[in-house]
């Protein structure tokens, strides 16, 4: 099903993007996904976590791929971009160990979470290094682990500070400004809070990792509302890690260990699941395997070619206001899958 | 011997039966666990260690912060990190044990299957079901996606047998050598036709898929065969069922459980030819394998309250697994699996023991061939690094033991040292010499912030030497 029609929305499998690549035209485990603003509308900075390969080396220097990609990643497959891809591997400044999420501000300026070495790195919108800020602690404007990242209509920067259990609100320089949560499992406490989203009247979405659900916290930080709980069934979430809401406040959750994402009403009324739809190989991915005939073979071998599409461990979503779309890190597939959410959509006849 | 002879003895050699059993039966356990495990009591321990309620090593954890390793790449060492996550953070120690046990038997290695995350899950199915019934393990095993193509089963066809997997099953993975004939092996071989492996999309653009057992009816062998004396048609079930009521099996596993848990035999190629240290042993744990339908658990519960368990203490040679996850868990893990946890995984390769990469289907030659000078200064190496560094938890809890008895003279410090990260008992030469060290800057004391840390420093000197001592690399 590649167009899902639910409770009057309709959700369209637009493409996907993406392909293994431990540097260029594609990804390595992206775990985090926002779009540019202003002239870089039209791209996403995709956060590549990499993966540990290199053995007998000093601690900063394990990693593979890491990075993070700029890329518009078009309206239709083939139109896809590679525009710059910056930062790497270390705990030099301009550097990233754990990077975790990353958040776009109206200058356009791009935010870079390191939940291993607890700072905020700031980068312009073409990747140059402008600063980093961040202390290691739980008194009141230090992080322990910070991941999620989102930023507010006035340019204020909300940070889940995920084994501090609170999500820290400070100016777009780091100043402090309010704390969200605490450790708890009761409505309006977090444990492990992870990926974060705003609505258009800043209301605050957490996904509460180990709550196994969604909060949502007004601007000033009371608890409004609890979308989930914990299973593997209809409605249900698995640790999700991230969480978007669309201009008609729809909201999405990144069902991590789920491998799925699930979409609710603003009312928090579970609509529908969408677990991955890539049937088509991107662009890039259709590169790859036409350089080399046996892969070309094997595909044409399985029997269960669905495997390839769906989502795996998705760590990341984001809802592209402009074309009216859900951008997901597909981690484990080295891609992102993208969905088009229609407003004007007219099923064919029953009787066809 | 029962519960009542072992409360009867000393405080002393309790903590010492009880670390014995701890060493064997799971990675060792610091003093505080001890010290709760032996007011429970031995047979109260042993239960708890057959049917664990504390938790496994959370892997959604792992993977959250390391997303790389849940299908990692061929790298050397890499993809066994995840494992040693479960080793180091398991709360049900023998349950463990027992995957390294099976591991070290139904040895499949990364050096051929080439995808970390099907060895991974061959792992997962020796923790599921290692400590259950031994003929249900060997169904799973022979289903196992990653030993179906580590011993060419899925080129096993109806119109050309592959016996690798068939010879193998019955050679090293229950009966031994003399107990089949080659027949045996082809008619074997011809039952596991048709068990394979489904075919998933390569691997170069959207990373490795999972694979999973297939079972082809139309590449199976469904004429007559005899094994064993018997004769049917058999599938490869009833293949493992007749191998399960051979006393060679029987005898098969309880070698392999006295080898690991209680004390050195011989490689097992030798075993045609050399009969076990303890034959009375063997029988014993035979007949409990016999008796309660091949179930692992009752034959472990057997061994762990038997003589010659509880007196074997120090007469094995800790594997390079046991060194590296027994010192991981001695000082204390990190909360969180940080950044190096892939080199950290590496280093029980580096001592000879390369998990999830045995140099053949025949494991690894254990005892004494885990020792030559380069292993063994590795291993001494590790231990020392980590036992020297007195910021870790585990080092800075020895300290606070330490530091409660006041000051210290050189023996008594000694003697502690010994008793807490063990109890290791050494000889009086090494003792002395211990001593002579510890009695170089005279008594250790407390009582400034100065002194503190001039006798931390101290104590880190000291664990290091221990490390250091040949009684160290024994369990």
């Amino acid at each position: 099903m590649q167009t899902q029609i639910a409770a009057g929305r309709v959700f369209d499998f637009s493409h996907a993007v993406g392909r293994s690549a431990a540097s260029g035209t594609g990804f390595r485990h992206p775990v985090a996904v926002a779009m540019g603003t202003g002239s870089n509308a039209s791209a996403a900075y995709v956060i590549n976590r990499g993966f540990e390969m290199i053995p007998n080396v000093h601690w900063n220097r394990t990693a593979v791929g890491v990075r993070i990609t700029k890329v518009v990643p078009g309206l239709v497959s083939g139109e896809e971009e590679l525009v710059t891809e910056f930062s790497k591997y270390g705990d030099a400044p301009g550097q990233v160990i754990w990077p975790a999420g990353v958040a776009v501000d109206s200058q356009g300026l791009v935010y870079v979470t390191d939940e291993w070495l607890n700072r905020i790195s700031v980068f312009d919108g073409d990747g140059n290094y402008l600063r980093c800020w961040g202390s290691t602690g739980s008194g009141a404007g230090e992080f322990n682990g910070p991941s999620g990242i989102v930023i507010d209509s006035e340019d204020n920067l909300f940070i889940a500070d995920t084994h501090n259990h609170r999500v820290q609100k400070t100016t777009s320089e780091g100043v402090l400004l309010a704390t969200l949560g605490s450790f708890g499992s009761e409505g309006g406490l977090l444990n492990s809070p992870w990926g974060l989203a705003a609505d258009s009247d800043d209301n605050i979405y957490v996904a509460d990792h180990r709550n196994h659900r969604v909060q949502k916290f007004s601007a000033s930080g009371e608890f409004l509302a609890s979308f989930g709980s914990g299973g593997t069934g209809r409605g249900e979430l698995g640790r999700p890690s991230s969480v978007a809401v669309d201009s008609d406040g729809d909201v999405y959750v990144c069902d991590w260990a789920n491998d799925r994402v699930q979409v609710y009403g603003a009312d928090a009324r579970f609509i529908t699941s969408l677990i991955g739809d890539a049937h088509e190989l991107s662009h890039w991915a259709k590169m790859t395997v036409a350089t080399n005939p046996d892969a070309v073979k094997r595909r044409r071998e399985v029997k269960n070619p669905e495997v390839e599409w769906r989502l795996s461990m998705p760590a990341d979503l984001v809802f592209d206001n402009v074309n009216r779309r859900l951008i997901v890190a597909d981690t484990q597939r080295q891609r992102i899958q993208i969905y088009n959410k229609l407003r004007d959509y007219t099923p064919p006849s029953r009787t066809l | 011997m029962t519960s009542n002879s072992v409360a009867s003895k000393d405080k002393t050699t309790t903590i010492d039966l009880m670390a014995h059993l701890m060493r064997r039966a799971g990675f060792g356990a610091d003093r505080d666990e001890l010290e709760r495990r032996v007011a429970k009591g031995y047979e109260a321990t042993v239960e708890e260690l057959l049917n664990p309620q504390g938790n496994r090593a959370d892997r959604e954890h792992f993977l959250r912060y390391h997303p790389g390793f849940r299908r990692a790449v061929t790298s050397p060492g890499m993809g066994a990190s995840v494992w040693l996550y479960d080793l180091m953070h398991t709360e049900r120690p023998l349950e463990e044990k027992m995957v390294l046990f099976w591991h070290q038997i139904f040895a499949t290695g990364q050096s051929k299957v080439d995808h970390w995350h099907e060895l991974i899950a061959q792992v997962d199915m020796f923790r599921d079901k290692g400590m259950d019934s031994y003929r249900d393990m060997l169904v799973s095993l022979a289903q196992n996606p990653a030993m179906i193509y580590w011993l060419d089963n899925c080129d096993n066809h109806e119109s050309g047998v592959n016996e690798n997997w068939g010879r193998e099953l019955l050679e090293l993975f229950s009966m031994g050598v003399g107990n089949y004939t080659e027949d045996d092996v082809f008619e074997c071989s011809r039952a596991f036709t048709g068990w394979t492996i489904s075919t998933v999309p390569p691997r170069n653009y959207y990373s490795r898929f999972d694979w999973s057992f297939e079972y082809q009816e139309e590449d199976h062998d469904n004429g007559e065969k005899t094994f064993l004396g018997n004769t049917g048609n058999f599938n490869g079930e009833d293949i493992i069922n007749i191998i399960c009521q051979q006393p060679a099996t029987a005898e098969f596993v309880a070698r392999h459980l006295y080898n690991f848990f209680v004390a050195d035999e011989p490689p097992v190629p030798a075993w045609s030819v050399t009969p076990p240290k303890d034959p009375k042993a063997i029988a014993t744990l035979a007949k409990a394998f016999t008796d309660s339908n091949y179930d692992i658990r009752s034959v472990l519960r057997v061994l762990f309250l038997s003589d010659f368990f509880q007196n074997a203490r120090f007469t094995k040679i800790k594997s390079p697994a046991e060194v590296v996850v027994g010192t991981l868990r001695l000082v204390g893990q990190d909360i969180l699996p940080g950044p190096g946890i892939g080199d950290l995984s590496k280093q029980a390769g580096y001592m000879g023991q390369e998990l999830l990469n045995p140099p053949s289907v025949e494991g690894w030659h254990t005892g004494v061939e885990w020792i030559n000078s380069g292993s063994l200064m590795k291993r001494i190496n590790f231990v020392a690094d980590m036992l020297g560094d007195t910021s870790r938890p585990g080092v800075q809890r020895i300290i606070d033991r330490l530091k409660a008895q006041g000051n210290l003279g050189a023996e008594e410090l000694v003697d502690n040292c010994l008793e807490l990260v063990g109890p290791v008992k050494t000889g009086s030469a090494t003792l002395h010499q211990l001593v002579e060290h510890a009695a170089q800057h005279g008594e250790l004391a407390w009582d400034t912030d100065e002194s503190t840390k001039a006798s931390t420093a101290r104590v880190g000197e000291l664990l290091q030497l221990i490390a250091a001592v040949k009684e160290f690399q024994y369990c």
